[in-house]
C-alpha cells in the first residue's frame, strides 16, 4: 500500500525536482561563464600574437586590446632578418611528404597485421606499439650519429628519414582495417584480385575517413616539430621555420613586434588548415586521443 | 561436372598462391614499417645502452674508452640528477590539475550547455593544441615579459610589484608548467567531454530516480564510468608530462635560472649536446628509459583493470 503511494508520487516528485532543476537556468548561465573565461585564456595569447604584430614599432608597448594603427612593417622586419619564405617552404615540403610517406607504410603495415596471420605477428604488433614508449630523447645521440655517418646533417632528408613510419599511423589504421567487412576482401578475392590491388582498390579508398584525419594530424605535428631539427640544423637556408623562430629569439632577443609578425606568418598555414576543416582536426586529434 | 573441376582446381591455385602469401606477403607489406622503426628506434635503443658503458665526446677521431659502470656511478652521484629527477616529479605534479582535474570538472560542471554553443567553446579551446611549442613559447615570453609584458602591466596595474616568471628560480618552473597546461587544457577538456556525453543517460536518469543527489550522480555513477578516459589521460601526462615543457624549457629558460627547470630530458640532452658527453647522456637515457618502461607497465596494469567499466 505504502509503496503504491510512493511509486504514484514518483513522476510527480520528478516533475518537482525538475522544477527546482530549472536553477539549471543560473547554473548554465554559471557554466557559459566558466567556459567564456576558459576560451579567454586558451585564444587570447593566439590573439595578442597577431594584434602585437601589426602595430607599428612605436607602438609596441601599448596595451590598448586592439590596434589603433595597423601597419606591415614587422612583417618587412622579420622577412629581412631571416629566410622565412624559404624555411615555410622548407617546412611545407617536409611536412607533405612525412604524411604522403607515413600514410604509406602505415597502409602497407596495416594491411599485413589486418589481412594475414603469420609467424610472431602479436610479437611485431607489439613491437610497433611499444616504440610509442620510447622518449625521442633516449635515442637522440645514436640518431644524430647515423645521420651524421650519412653525411646528412643540416639537410631536408635528415629531417625526413626518421618519419618514413610512425606507431600511431599503423596502429590506427590497422584498427579500422580490421573492422572492415570480410566477406568484402573474400570477394574480391574470388574475383581474381591480388593482394595489391584489393588494399589499394577495395580497401584505401573505404578508410578515407580515416586517412584525412590522420594526414591532418602528421600533417600538424611535423609542420611543429622542433626537437628534431634543433640537432641537426646548421643554417637557416636548410632549415625549417620553428628553427626559424628559435634563432629569430636569440639573435634579435626582444624585437617583439617582428619576432610576433615571424611567429604569426609560422601558425598562420596551420590556423587557416584548422578554419577550413575545425571539425575534422578536432576530431582527428581525439580519434588517435581516446585511441 | 565440368564447372565444378574448374572451380577445384581454381581453388587449389588459389590455395597455392595462399601458402605462397602465407610466407612472403606480409612481411614484404611490413618491410618499409618495419625497417624504419629498427634503424631509427630499436637500434639506437641498443646502441645507447652500449654507449652508456663507453665515455666519448662525439668526435669521430677521438677514441670511444670503455669505463663499464662508471658513467651509472657519476651521474648517481650527481646533485644535477637528483634535483632533474625532483623537477621531472614536479612537471608531472604540477601538470595533472591542469591536464586531468580542471578538465575533469569542466568537462562535468558543462556537460548541459546547449550544444550549439559547446561546438563554439571547443572549437575555441582546441586552438593552443595546433599552435607549434616554438610559437607558444615566444609569444608567452613576450607576455610575461618583466617590464612591458601584458601579464605583469595588469599586476602592476593591481597594485603588486611585476613578476620575474622566467628568472626567478622559485617561480620559472611553474611558468613553464602553466604553458605546458595551457597547451593541453582544451585537449583534455573535450576528451573527458566527449567521454562524459557518451554515458548512457538512462543510467543517470535511473539514479536520479532513485533519489541521488547531484553530487552522489557525479560521485556513483559519471566519475566510475569516466575512469578509463582519466586514467588514459594521468598515463599521458605522467609518461609525456615532462616531455612536452622540453621546447618551453629549451626555448625560455636554458634549463635554469641555476637548474630549477631542468627536467630529466633536459638533462639528457644537456649532457649530449651541451657538454659532448655521450657516457653520461647515454647512461641517464638508460635509466630513463628503464624508469619509464615500469612505470607504464604499471600503468597499464591500472587501466585494464578499471577499463571494464567501459561497456
Amino acid at each position: 500500500m505504502t509503496t503504491e503511494v510512493i511509486e504514484a508520487a514518483r513522476p510527480a516528485v520528478r516533475r518537482l525536482r525538475r522544477k527546482a532543476g530549472e536553477g539549471i537556468g543560473l547554473n548554465s548561465a554559471a557554466g557559459h561563464l566558466v567556459m567564456v573565461l576558459l576560451s579567454l585564456f586558451c585564444l587570447f595569447p593566439v590573439y595578442w600574437m597577431v594584434v602585437t604584430s601589426l602595430r607599428p614599432a612605436n607602438a609596441i608597448f601599448e596595451t590598448s586590446l586592439w590596434p589603433t594603427a595597423l601597419s606591415l612593417d614587422n612583417y618587412a622586419y622579420a622577412l629581412n632578418a631571416i629566410p622565412i619564405v624559404r624555411m615555410l617552404l622548407n617546412t611545407l615540403v617536409i611536412s607533405v611528404v612525412v604524411t604522403v610517406i607515413q600514410l604509406m607504410t602505415g597502409l602497407l603495415a596495416a594491411y599485413a597485421f589486418a589481412r594475414w596471420r603469420f609467424p610472431f605477428d602479436k610479437l611485431i604488433y607489439a613491437g610497433v606499439a611499444l616504440t610509442w614508449l620510447v622518449p625521442f630523447q633516449v635515442v637522440m645521440i645514436p640518431n644524430y650519429l647515423l645521420v651524421a655517418q650519412l653525411g646528412l646533417l643540416d639537410s631536408l632528408t635528415a629531417l625526413i628519414l626518421p618519419h618514413f613510419a610512425s606507431a600511431l599511423a599503423i596502429l590506427l589504421l590497422a584498427q579500422s582495417m580490421r573492422s572492415f567487412p570480410r566477406e568484402v576482401i573474400e570477394a574480391a578475392r574470388m574475383d581474381g584480385a591480388r593482394s595489391w590491388r584489393i588494399l589499394w582498390e577495395v580497401m584505401t579508398p573505404n578508410l578515407r575517413g580515416t586517412i584525412a584525419s590522420l594526414a591532418i594530424l602528421i600533417f600538424i605535428s611535423t609542420w611543429n616539430e622542433y626537437f628534431w631539427p634543433l640537432l641537426l640544423s646548421r643554417t637557416a637556408e636548410n632549415s625549417v621555420v620553428q628553427i626559424g623562430i628559435q634563432m629569430f629569439m636569440t639573435s634579435e632577443g626582444n624585437a617583439w613586434g617582428p619576432l610576433m609578425a615571424a611567429s604569426t606568418m609560422a601558425s598562420l598555414p596551420i590556423l587557416v588548415v584548422y578554419i577550413v576543416l575545425q571539425r575534422q582536426v578536432v576530431q582527428s586529434f581525439m580519434k588517435s586521443g581516446i585511441r | 561436372m565440368a564447372e565444378l573441376s574448374m572451380s577445384r582446381r581454381e581453388a587449389s591455385t588459389l590455395r597455392l598462391r595462399r601458402a605462397g602469401n602465407w610466407r612472403v606477403s606480409p612481411w614484404l607489406y611490413l618491410a618499409p614499417a618495419i625497417l624504419t622503426l629498427v634503424v631509427w628506434i630499436y637500434w639506437p635503443l641498443l646502441d645507447a645502452v652500449r654507449l652508456s658503458f663507453f665515455q666519448w665526446n662525439m668526435l669521430p677521431t677521438s677514441p670511444q674508452k670503455f669505463v663499464g659502470w662508471e658513467n651509472y656511478a657519476r651521474i648517481l652521484a650527481l646533485p644535477k640528477f637528483w634535483q632533474a629527477l625532483r623537477n621531472t616529479g614536479l612537471y608531472v605534479l604540477g601538470l595533472l590539475p591542469l591536464a586531468v582535474l580542471v578538465p575533469l570538472a569542466l568537462a562535468i560542471y558543462t556537460h548541459d550547455l546547449p550544444a550549439r554553443s559547446r561546438n563554439i567553446y571547443r572549437a575555441i579551446i582546441f586552438v593552443p593544441m595546433i599552435i607549434a611549442p616554438v610559437v607558444a613559447a615566444a609569444v608567452w615570453r613576450w607576455l610575461l615579459d618583466p617590464g612591458y609584458g601584458m601579464v605583469n602591466t595588469g599586476i602592476t596595474w593591481l597594485g603588486f610589484d611585476p613578476v620575474k616568471f622566467l628568472t626567478d628560480p622559485k617561480v620559472a618552473i611553474w611558468t613553464v608548467i602553466v604553458i605546458t597546461g595551457w597547451k593541453l587544457i582544451g585537449f583534455s577538456t573535450l576528451i573527458l567531454s566527449a567521454a562524459n556525453a557518451n554515458i548512457n543517460p538512462s543510467l543517470v536518469e535511473a539514479a536520479r530516480m532513485d533519489g541521488a543527489s547531484k553530487w552522489e550522480i557525479i560521485r556513483d555513477v559519471r566519475l566510475p564510468l569516466l575512469s578509463s578516459s582519466i586514467l588514459f589521460l594521468v598515463m599521458m601526462t605522467i609518461l609525456l608530462g615532462a616531455q612536452w615543457s622540453f621546447t618551453y624549457i629549451n626555448v625560455l629558460t636554458g634549463g635554469g635560472p641555476l637548474g630549477a627547470t631542468t627536467n630529466i630530458y633536459y638533462l639528457l640532452w644537456d649532457f649530449g649536446f651541451s657538454s659532448m658527453s655521450v657516457g653520461w647522456s647515454s647512461a641517464s637515457a638508460v635509466i630513463l628509459f628503464l624508469g619509464f618502461g615500469a612505470i607504464a607497465f604499471f600503468l597499464f596494469k591500472l587501466i585494464d583493470r578499471y577499463s571494464f567499466h567501459d561497456n
